[in-house]
């Protein structure tokens, strides 16, 4: 904390003023890190990340911190296309994933209809939809495709993959569809400030 | 230079609109909110900033992503699209959890499968 007798912190350090009692910034950008606060006000700005951190209520305030350096260091590392890179990168991934499930799916239902001989019969003949003929045909490439595109939390490759899609679904639709699919998992993990 | 042809941009900041202005082919004066909100998160100094560092041909690329990210930014305060990027990390290793799982199904069905044969 900033004060009297104390160092100020990282913020008021780099913006040269006297570091208040209740500096806004001081809890989140202490001076031993100079470079958080230096990307945070490249990025976005002093007076803008104060703004924002005076809108939220304090127990929220450093997960806000957090989420600004990232999206900053994003930015600083790809001036074009930010965390949006990122974030179609992943969401090719989960694309070939659900491909793959539901090739792998539709195997195994295929495997299990093969064991129950007594749905088949003369008259009834179960076919495939075109659907899951088309995957199953299409089976071993898609798979193949795949490569070696592993989640990790190092997304510095994701950066500089890049694939852009200008025609954005807002932010709030994104959100929702991903949610839906969550199916109510906790959101947001600490593992990604690390 | 018209005051009613300024960008959105000039016109939110009250100036005049030059005719090399930075913002004007991202910020047509037919969309307000735009440039409201990436000035909301980013301010127009820093906006201007950036796009002077870019290449122009990947500029009109850099505004969308900057108002996507301003967006988010404004609907989820604390996590802006990070929230977005989270999702998606949890969902992939859902995913490939259940390819894992469905992809040993298959292995023991088909073992079963020869078993029989």
């Amino acid at each position: 904390m900033g004060g009297p007798g104390s160092s100020p912190c990282a913020s008021c350090k780099l913006l040269r003023r006297r570091c208040a009692k209740d500096c806004i910034f001081a809890p989140y950008f202490p001076p031993d890190d100079p470079h958080k606060f230096a990307i945070v006000h490249k990025v976005f700005g002093a007076s803008n990340v104060s703004k924002m951190l005076q809108e939220l209520p304090v127990h929220q305030r450093a997960d806000a911190v957090n989420s600004l350096v990232f999206e900053a260091n994003a930015r600083v590392r790809d001036p074009v296309y930010g965390c949006v890179g990122a974030i179609s990168y992943l969401q090719n991934q989960v694309s070939q994933l659900q491909m793959q499930l539901a090739v792998a799916q539709a195997e195994i239902l295929c495997i299990q209809m093969q064991h129950e001989p007594t749905l088949q019969s003369h008259h009834q003949v179960l076919e495939l939809d075109q659907d899951h003929k088309a995957l199953l045909l299409n089976n071993n490439n898609n798979i193949n495709n795949c490569g070696n595109n592993n989640n990790n939390n190092n997304l510095g490759y994701a950066m500089s993959a890049g694939q852009f899609n200008s025609n954005f679904a807002s932010p709030s639709s994104i959100m929702q569809m991903q949610m839906q699919m969550q199916m109510q998992d906790p959101l947001k993990q600490e593992s990604l400030w690390t | 230079m018209n005051p009613t042809k300024r960008c959105a941009a000039c016109k939110y900041l009250r100036r005049r609109c030059p005719k090399d202005c930075i913002f004007s082919p991202y910020f047509p004066p037919t969309d307000p909110d735009k440039f409201a909100c990436v000035h909301r998160i980013y301010g127009a100094g820093n906006v201007s900033k950036m796009l002077q560092q870019i290449p122009v041909q990947a500029r009109a690329e850099a505004v969308e992503s900057l108002c996507f990210e301003a967006k988010c930014r404004v609907e989820d305060p604390v996590y802006g699209c990070v929230g977005i990027i989270s999702l998606l990390q949890t969902q992939i290793q859902k995913t490939q959890s259940q390819i894992a799982q469905t992809q040993a199904e298959i292995t023991i069905a088909q073992t079963q499968s020869s078993q029989f044969m």
